[in-house]
């Protein structure tokens, strides 16, 4: 199964299953979870079910394209799931038989594994899903997001698609797995993983890494500011994107080395400031934006 | 006629390392709610589990509740009743209250006086009707490392019920019936995807396998061997036991097969504990990597096998790795090739990775990464681990030449003391954080640096590591044992001091830099020092202090010094009595040999005396002025002489244990035997008599005596605890 096919599997299996097919959030994110189909969606009590490929960039997991099993940017299927359903193990295991991966075949486990996002106020309780030894899924039960207890439970389901293409195709190299059509994974991203890497690390890019620092410093700074601003003025989503951007800047100066271990904790601390902010007003809003607020059921 | 009860609450996979705990507190759990309810067991409650399920069962449930009887206490008789005899409107109400009649009424006689009573008679309740509050006491009396909500509510007014992990069913049988008991959901989630859960008389087999039918559906049963047998049938062996034997025999079995044997020593217990409590039904399968990663240091390959993926490594005869590997799995799979061809895949993925770092890290030595450290915070308030290696270094060569006395020990514990952290800036131990220290040593190993250096860094963590709690040997030290106890020693101490000038004290379950267990590193160091090292050094908590700390450093050190000896098991009172005093001068190996024969003589009449008084002889004794002058008082009483003539006899005995650090058994069986004199003493002599100089000498004999047998222990804390 090509890496294309899986990702349209998944979709179309999560579709029969009520869930929305949403697109990828257009800010870069470092989880699929940084989405606000899914930040914002499971606070508050209004039911939804969703699902969606989520391009996710990790600069400090850049290998300059020569790691066949770390990205600088990887592909996640997430899926959420409020109320999550009794069935829901089940229900993500028959997803796996719909892309070919018989359970009676393999060795399935789920392992214990708990989530937390300071940065987001956010963890929960859950497992990783074993398939013969290797990591495919991430399995969560939010407990709390934005510092807020939740109300029902969201499940939220992370398959790491490149992970499970590798596996169905027996390939041991990312770059050597079949996007679709006969093209290589890495005919399609090579280019883009070693460019990417070389800019978060900031290496043979002949860029002062002074310049380098400052430029990103200083667009966390604008960035911050007018997400505050936002933030002022009611407008969470702008608000939510600014947050994200400064997120992804800060993990840019870090995987850069341009920060030193106290102001590290400083960066980290503000972006948390920003996104619990963001996730309290979302709730306090309630109802009145109609289907974006967090609507308490009638 | 009593029954037999069966519960099993079917959970979503329970965390491996919960299991045994949760396992033995369902079972006590039951017992207490059962008991709280006035329903008796006579037969111990037998607990099984999988990751699936957690089960009790009791063979034996009386059919009712033991009758109640108690007796109610109202006003007292005297604000009961009025002058005439008659019932006052307090006593009427107290009646009426009770459903009671006035000839029910009984005098209670308490010490406060007497009160009216009411005796009430309330007859058990059938089990069957009692038995759905035991089960909804025993899932609020669960308590679990860490709970989540579930949306999942109980009927009993307390609202949610936090889980270890969602409960899919639960099966309830009393005497082969079911006993009725939902689990109802928050309002915000029910709906057809969420449901209550009711009890049954179903359980479910292993997810995946089955022999009949569609694996994973439901299994009726109706009593606890029916239940085994038909579970069994549905590849789920309840019993941790067995899977346990059939994994250890599998493994040994397929090791064999595969021409070498389990590598025990590596694996450690651990693995072969946790691997039970990962699966319903345990298979084993094996696989194999390539030989090109047997140049890999053993630790990493070990580490990437153990910690990483949970498969077992195997050695041929001499010890050796082979490039060999088993797995225990959760399932029987059609085609098992496919299986260890994927376990493969992954392995060989994470070593090739392991291999990575390791070409990485030695394209320099492990000195160039130290200033690596200068950017990995140790503390926001004390610095980087730059700053650490430094003092860690001095502390290390102090100790080390001025501590234990071995000069030619002091430049190698400083080098290592150096070098201690650098590896927390190799690419190997940023993505392998269990071979911390580990990978440090190794790197300085192939850099050249001597056994003393390359050992010390190696096992410096120990005795308390990410996950070894045993010290090294003293064979596995060799020539490194001195500079490892410097270095050991100087990071511990480094951490306990820095953070306790920073604020950063424990309190309660709050323990986030481990400052606890870095304490109990040092005392258990201090403690087996000889064992260890060959050095008998019987050092005190202050010799190893150079600075000056304040107050709360030391008790919370004291106090770590006994939960250390508590731990070994010695009695608590007798911990307290040979830990008395400053605690900068208490030595905890010192301690521990007194303790050795301590328990010989706290039975002994003699000693119990000795005990009894010496709280009074501590009290007398304060009285004396210690910086007057000796009035120069002569005893005379009979008593007091022979008293003084058992302080005479004991000093030397006492001062001889203590200047050896020896003989502690001579000295407390001679020091007991005072104490028949001291009972004399205290019979037949008055310490503050108005004579002045009688009095001076008295209580200068007592003050002798206190100060004697305080250098072995302070007995009074060792009074025996029937008073």
């Amino acid at each position: 199964m090509t890496f294309q096919d899986l990702i349209l599997k998944l979709q179309h299996y999560w579709a029969s299953q009520g869930c929305l097919i949403q697109q990828p959030l257009d800010v870069e994110v470092g989880a699929g979870t940084s989405h606000p189909e899914t930040l914002l969606r499971v606070l508050g009590s209004t039911p939804w079910n969703v699902a969606y490929i989520q391009p996710s960039r990790r600069p400090d997991d850049g290998r300059f394209g020569q790691n066949p099993n770390r990205l600088f940017k990887h592909h996640q299927l997430q899926v959420i799931l409020k109320p999550s359903p009794d069935e829901v193990q089940q229900i993500y295991l028959d997803s796996l038989e719909a892309v070919g991966i018989n359970p009676r075949q393999h060795d399935i486990r789920f392992e214990e594994d708990n989530w937390e996002s300071p940065t987001l106020g956010a963890w929960g309780i859950g497992w990783q899903v074993m398939l013969d030894g290797t990591e495919i899924t991430q399995f969560t039960y939010f407990q709390q997001v934005g510092g807020m207890d939740l109300s029902p439970i969201s499940c939220e389901i992370t398959y790491g698609v490149e992970r499970i293409a590798m596996f169905l195709q027996k390939v041991d190299n990312v770059f050597e797995m079949e996007w679709g059509g006969g093209k290589k994974y890495g005919d399609v991203r090579l280019r883009e993983e070693v460019e990417q890497s070389k800019y978060a690390f900031n290496q043979d890019t002949g860029i002062d890494p002074e310049r380098y620092s400052s430029f990103h410093r200083h667009m966390f700074d604008e960035n911050y500011k007018f997400g505050e601003e936002l933030l002022k003025a009611g407008l969470i989503l702008p608000a939510l994107e600014q947050c994200l951007k400064c997120s992804h800047l800060f993990n840019l100066l870090d995987s850069s080395g341009s920060v030193g271990v106290t102001e590290r904790m400083a960066y980290i601390l503000r972006v948390r400031q920003l996104a619990l902010a963001i996730c309290k007003a979302y709730v306090e809003q309630g109802s009145g934006i109609g289907d974006q607020g967090s609507g308490e059921r009638a | 006629m009593d029954r037999e009860l069966l519960l099993e609450i079917g959970m979503e996979e329970i965390p491996a390392s919960w299991l045994p705990g949760l396992t033995t507190q369902l079972g006590t759990v039951l017992e207490a709610k059962l008991k709280e309810l006035r329903l008796s067991t006579e037969d111990p409650i037998e607990t099984f589990s999988t990751p699936r399920r957690l089960t009790v069962r009791s063979a034996h449930i009386s059919e009712r509740q033991t009758d109640l009887e108690e007796l109610v206490t109202g006003p007292p008789v005297s604000a009961a009743f009025g002058p005439d005899g008659a019932l006052t409107p307090a006593g009427a109400g107290f009646v009426k209250k009770q459903n009671a009649t006035e000839d029910q009424i009984e005098r209670v006689k308490t010490p406060k006086g007497e009160y009216i009573g009411v005796r009430k008679h309330q007859r058990g309740k059938a089990a069957v009707d009692v038995l759905p509050e035991v089960l909804n006491n025993v899932l609020r009396g669960m308590s679990f490392p860490k709970s989540m909500r579930w949306d999942a509510m109980l009927g009993d007014g307390k609202g949610e019920l936090p889980f270890g992990r969602p409960i899919r069913w639960i099966l309830y049988l009393y005497g082969g019936r079911v006993v009725p008991f939902t689990i109802g959901r928050s309002p915000l989630a029910a709906g057809p995807r969420v449901q209550e859960i009711s009890t049954g008389a179903s359980t479910y087999g292993h997810r995946f396998l089955t022999t009949s039918g569609r694996a994973g559906r439901a299994v009726k049963v109706k009593h606890f061997d029916d239940y085994r047998k038909r579970l069994a049938e549905h590849f789920v062996m309840i019993d941790r036991n067995e899977r346990h034997d059939r994994i250890a025999r599998e493994l040994d079995a397929e090791a064999r097969r595969r021409g070498g044997r389990i590598a025990r020593s590596l694996v450690g217990q651990g693995m072969l504990d946790e691997v039970p409590d990962l699966v319903e039904y345990p298979v084993v399968a094996s696989g194999s990597f390539a030989d090109e990663f047997l140049r890999l240091p053993e630790e990493v390959l070990t580490t990437t096998m153990i910690h990483h993926q949970h498969f077992f490594p195997v050695t041929n005869d001499q010890g050796k790795l082979l490039p060999v590997f088993l797995a225990v799995l959760n399932m029987e799979p059609d085609q098992p090739d496919v299986v260890s061809r994927n376990m493969e895949r992954v392995l060989t993925a994470r070593l090739r990775d392991a291999q990575f770092f390791y070409q990485s890290d030695r394209q320099q030595p492990l000195a160039a990464n130290q200033k690596r450290l200068d950017t990995v915070l140790f503390h926001k308030k004390i610095g980087t681990y730059l700053q650490k290696s430094d003092r860690v270094a001095e502390r290390a060569a102090q100790i080390a030449a001025d501590v234990l006395k071995a000069p030619q020990a002091e430049a190698f514990a400083r080098e290592a003391g150096q070098l201690c952290k650098a590896d927390q800036a190799t690419d190997m131990v940023r993505e392998l954080t269990e071979l911390q220290g580990t990978m440090g040593g190794i790197y300085a190993r192939e850099d050249g640096r001597p056994e003393e250096v390359w050992k010390a860094i190696y096992f410096h963590y120990l005795p308390v590591g990410v996950e070894a709690t045993a010290p090294p040997t003293k064979d596995q030290l060799g020539k490194a044992a001195i500079t490892w106890a410097s270095v050991s020693l100087a990071d511990k101490l480094d951490t306990v001091i820095s953070m306790f000038g920073a604020g950063e004290r424990p309190t309660g379950s709050r323990d986030p830099y481990g400052l606890r267990r870095a304490a109990q590193g040092i005392v258990r160091i201090l403690v087996d020092l000889p064992e260890l090292t060959g050095l008998d050094l019987r050092l005190t908590l202050g010799d190893l202090v150079t600075e000056k700390p304040e107050d709360a450093f030391w008790s919370f050190m004291i106090d770590r010094v006994r939960f250390v000896l508590e731990q070994r098991g010695y009695d608590p009172r007798n911990v307290r009595a040979v830990t008395h005093g400053d605690a900068a001068q208490v030595s905890p190996l010192v301690a521990k040999r007194k303790l050795e024969t301590l328990p010989e003589f706290t039975e002994s009449g003699d000693f119990k005396q000795l005990a009894g008084l010496f709280k009074r002889v501590r009290n007398i004794a304060k009285n004396l002025d210690a910086s007057a002058p000796d009035l120069g008082g002569k005893l005379t009483e009979p008593a007091e002489v022979a008293l003084a003539k058992e302080v005479d006899r004991v000093a030397p005995v006492v001062a001889a244990a203590v200047a050896s650090g020896a003989g502690y058994r001579q000295a407390f069986a001679e020091a007991a035997k005072a104490g028949p004199a001291v009972a004399k003493f205290f019979d037949d002599v008055m310490v503050m008599t108005d004579d002045a100089k009688l009095r001076d000498a008295r209580l200068r004999l007592l003050r002798r005596l206190e100060g004697l047998i305080l250098q072995l222990a302070d007995v009074s804390e060792i009074v025996p605890e029937e008073k």
